[in-house]
């Protein structure tokens, strides 16, 4: 097969089948050059910045969110076009008939949708509600199946963001194919994979394939639609550079319009879009000037996603993100490195617009990238603080040269591997509850089967075999709530689009995770290195600890802690496996919290570390805030032993420090940054987040937003405009340890 | 290597200002000096803990893939005061290809410890009274064999950042070709609260900590 758009294309088999990652490793050209071929922003892009500035903070002046259209529910046929301005924009497309403007997406949660509208002042149209009144939604779903077990731990909050009453997110189609094949491709595929299942028995999951296939087909049909409205017409082909970034972009566009995942990430894109651009620079109808400009208003568009969410979800998830994740850079199976210089214009965007949360830019970090590549990436990081690091070297062998990052630290194959998301499991309450007997330290409750009362002083072998026990409950109950979870939004709020741009066969995880970390380590070292006595209330409860002498603190290379934290992963995640999962998806695991370690806190009792009730976690596998004193080598060697083998979800690290603190001048601190990044990463760790800032422009910024309205801040796997979080997410923060000149 | 032992306060790992690239520090106890602007009073005490040289050669090994453009840093305390010590620790580091420097007061001039390291980091303590006789002999030493040497000076505004102290500091790196550099440091009363903990009188409360104006006045001056 051969469209005459991809004329100039070296071929191979990506014309015979989908295969987009063969098209790029034969199209693409690696740049290992530096920085100086970029261009500024045009004229025309900050006339659009200064309208897109002015709505933004009308946006903030309303108090987060600008509008919310009550009357339609969001899909891909129920708006009219919405521009910045029709004569400016380039790529167009937004996800209602306004720039900032929210739909409303109740397949969720019906009750979800209501509250998110009157917490901002608004109220769900009597249409919507009547409508909903006789569907039901993947919360409804999920309620009707519960387990009493289940909405307990759902309840004392010893599982907590699991998604039961919102889209699960974290699944990234392949935006790329609509550009690259055009829709009626894509749909005659799908139509024939139709025919094939169609032979084979009608076993139930037969069955549901065929009935996911005939919704994918429907969902590509729309997306034509939904361009139409545009104007486009994206049955074929991408022709040029522009064509190609908003044929993609119409695929993400449509995805955004029918689902309000969590996470709807992007994927990686850039290198493939390089060889449109590089293309048509060759056939000499674009400049430099113009690259940088189609890829600015590309990424305009994606600051400007938006979902509508009730403040209980913006404690967990703080900051109002949409993890439109971008995966920038990396290396070829063969050795060759994907940077481009596309890769670079698109981290120039922070430069060209201004710094910003999203999209989330995500550097696949390989001891291989080109020097000069890495020197810029540690540049942006110094002057933005809007970028993150993961180990390509480390997920390569696993997931191959075509992956993506979806939300923070999800690793999977674009278009061939999606995930469960699973939110996660507070290990600092199970701890509490073994402790407890099985008794929620909060609620009183009798959550988990009763068991061993603990009297005195704790005897960590002893402690150690209780927490065995209640380790193996838990992660029963935890796979089996994900397992309806999943199994209901499968059943009533399929991801049809991002779906069908996926292979027919995927494979699929069931993404776990765990919180408090470093509490639990911490906890567990004092009772085995010093003297750890429980102080029981009126109750029966324990309601604090007494704690004599010290003990080993991860955080500080100290490997009679670290290999406590390495421990307490390897069992969750053994005892994980022992459950089936839905569609046979496969166990994996993550150390995340996103911001929901305030709210873990906030729920969680005093621990054996030291910790009050209420006060926060620190963020994913992070040491806890200014335990670590043995500088910031020691804190990431520490964070660098937990084997990703077994927490293959991600392990995220959050790490600041101060600017004096890498270097004296800016090439230093380049420099520094760039050997910091080699080091962890050569060390094995997975991810880290890096800012480089004053904790006391913070304390100013905190105190006077419009001084520094636009900073942005890395916080757990994603970027914030800090004025976006809560209070207590700000102190928290503000608590967290910043490396510093001795 | 087992029976090789030093005493040492602590080791830090990470810092990017004691030297190029990113560093080991080791902090060892013991100080000929106690200077009452001392950042570290802590490191004053002979007591510290003991390690052997083998425990600390593995401690930093752990992280060798971040220090490559690096190295370690010897500091303290005076790393003179165990400077046998010091000469297998920087043999044995070396053969794991990293590189070391010393921050030293000057006043030990150990021509062997000397020879063995990559660098000195010479603070010039001029603040109270005129630079130690001995400071010379070590100097002449370093001019000798050629090591790179960067001077430091703790300026402590209307004790040392006078044109004449200045000017004296001038003639030191002018007479010197083995000086390549010339750092200039704030005094700063951070430490504060660790004399306070060691009970120690923190004697240079009265005075102004240094700013950046006065470090850029000083590098003006001098056209270092």
């Amino acid at each position: 097969m051969k469209f005459e758009q991809w004329n100039g294309f070296k071929e191979g088999a990506w014309q015979d089948q989908i295969a987009v990652r063969d098209f790029i490793n034969l199209n693409y050209t690696p740049y290992e050059g530096d920085k100086s071929f970029l261009a500024g922003p045009t004229e025309r892009t900050k006339k659009v910045m200064d309208k897109v500035n002015k709505l933004l903070k009308k946006e903030r002046d309303k108090g987060g969110v600008l509008d919310v259209d009550t009357k339609r529910v969001s899909g891909l046929l129920s708006y009219d076009a919405g521009y910045i301005d029709k004569n400016l924009d380039i790529i167009v497309g937004f996800q209602t008939d306004e720039p900032l403007k929210r739909g409303v997406n109740p397949f969720g949660g019906i009750r979800m949708a209501r509250q998110a509208c009157e917490a901002y002042g608004y109220k769900l149209s009597d249409g919507i509600e009547e409508n909903f009144k006789y569907s039901t939604t993947h919360n409804d779903g999920v309620f009707s199946v519960y387990t009493d077990e289940m909405r307990a731990a759902r309840k004392v909050g010893i599982l907590t963001g699991l998604p039961d009453a919102y889209g699960r997110g974290r699944i990234i189609g392949d935006y790329r194919r609509v550009a690259l094949y055009g829709v009626d491709y894509l749909i005659e595929q799908k139509k024939a994979d139709k025919v094939r299942y169609g032979k084979n028995d009608m076993s139930e999951e037969n069955i549901k394939q065929l009935e996911e296939l005939s919704q994918q087909i429907k969902a590509l049909e729309d997306l034509k639609g939904m361009a139409q409205i545009y104007g486009f017409d994206i049955s074929q082909p991408a022709n040029t550079a522009k064509e190609a970034i908003q044929w993609l972009y119409f695929g993400y566009l449509a995805a955004i319009k029918e689902q309000n995942g969590a996470a709807m990430s992007l994927g990686r894109t850039s290198t493939f879009l390089d060889i449109y651009i590089q293309r048509d620079m060759e056939k000499g109808i674009l400049t430099e000037e113009q690259a940088q400009e189609l890829m600015d208003d590309f990424v305009i568009k994606l600051r400007l996603s938006r979902q509508l969410r009730t403040p209980e979800y913006n404690d967990l998830f703080g900051g109002d993100p949409t993890w439109t994740t971008e995966s920038v850079g990396g290396m070829t199976n063969d050795g060759r490195t994907l940077v481009t210089k596309n890769s670079f214009r698109v981290l120039n965007t922070l430069y060209t617009l201004g710094s910003a949360p999203e999209p989330n830019l995500t550097i696949l970090w390989s001891d291989k990238l080109p020097d000069n590549f890495k020197k810029f990436c540690a540049q942006v990081s110094i002057d933005t603080d809007s970028i993150q690091y993961e180990n390509d070297d480390l997920m390569r062998p696993m997931y191959g040269d075509d992956y993506a990052i979806a939300c923070c630290v999800s690793a999977m194959q674009v278009g061939k591997q999606m995930q469960f998301f699973g939110a996660r499991c507070n290990l600092a309450k199970l701890l509490l509850l073994t402790l407890n007997g099985g008794k929620d330290e909060n609620y009183g409750m009798q959550v988990a089967p009763e068991g061993k009362q603990f009297n005195g002083k704790l005897d960590y072998n002893e402690v150690m075999q209780a927490f065995d026990k209640y380790c193996s409950w838990m992660s029963r109950l935890y796979i089996n709530t994900l397992n309806v979870i999943h199994r209901m939004h499968d059943k009533y709020a399929y991801e049809k689009i991002q779906m069908a741009l996926h292979d027919t066969e995927v494979t699929r995880f069931m993404a776990c995770g765990v919180a408090g970390l470093s509490v639990i380590a911490d906890s567990l070292s004092a009772i085995k290195y010093a003297e750890v006595t429980p102080i029981y209330g009126e109750s029966g409860l324990i309601t604090d600890f007494e704690i004599k002498g010290d003990f080993p603190k991860y955080g500080n290379d100290d490997d009679r802690v670290d290999s406590i934290a390495v421990d307490v992963l390897t069992r969750f995640s053994n005892e994980l496996k022992k459950t089936p999962t839905y569609r046979d998806s496969q166990h994996t695991l993550s150390a995340l919290t996103i911001t929901s370690n305030v709210v873990y806190g906030k729920k969680t009792g005093s621990t054996p570390d030291g910790r009050k009730k209420g006060e926060p976690f620190a963020p994913g596998a992070n040491p806890m805030h200014n335990r670590e004193t043995s500088g910031a080598l020691a804190s990431l060697n520490s964070v660098s032993k937990l084997p990703y083998n077994c927490c293959q979800d991600g392990i995220s690290n959050t790490f600041s420090i101060l600017p004096n603190a890498l270097g004296e001048n800016m090439d230093k601190r380049v420099d520094n940054l760039s050997d910091m990044l080699n080091g962890y990463f050569e060390n094995g760790g997975h991810h880290l987040n890096v800012n480089v800032l004053d904790r006391e422009k913070l304390v100013v910024a905190m105190e006077n937003p419009e001084m520094y309205p636009n900073i942005t801040i890395r916080v757990s796997g994603y970027a914030v405009n800090f004025h976006k979080l809560s209070k207590p997410q700000q102190l928290e923060v503000l608590k967290r340890t910043y490396h510093g000149e001795m | 290597m087992e029976k090789c032992k030093a005493r040492i306060d602590s080791i830090y790992n990470g810092s990017a200002v004691d030297g190029k690239g990113l560093r080991c520090v080791i902090f060892f106890t013991g100080c000929n000096m106690r200077c009452g602007f001392c950042h570290n009073p802590e490191t004053w005490t002979e007591k510290g803990n003991e390690i052997t040289l083998s425990e600390l050669v593995a401690r930093i090994k752990r992280y060798k893939s971040y220090i490559k453009n690096g190295g370690v840093t010897l500091s303290g305390g005076e790393p003179f005061l165990q400077a046998d010590f010091c000469k297998e620790l920087i043999k044995a580091l070396h053969q794991e290809s990293i590189s070391v420097i010393i921050e030293t007061n000057g006043l030990i001039c150990d021509r062997e410890l000397i020879e063995l390291c990559d660098g000195i980091r010479l603070d010039i303590k001029n603040q109270e009274r005129e630079v130690d006789k001995r400071v010379f002999d070590f100097l002449n030493t370093c001019e000798e064999i050629n090591k790179f040497v960067t001077l430091t000076n703790v300026l402590v505004p209307a004790l040392n950042d006078t044109a004449e102290k200045l000017l004296k500091l001038k003639d030191i790196k002018e007479k010197y070709s083995c000086i390549k550099e010339v750092k200039f440091l704030a005094f700063r009363k951070l430490c504060e609260s660790k004399y306070n903990r060691l009970n120690l009188p923190f004697t240079y409360e009265k005075y102004e900590e240094g700013s950046k104006a006065d470090l850029q006045k000083a590098y003006d001056l001098l056209k270092f």
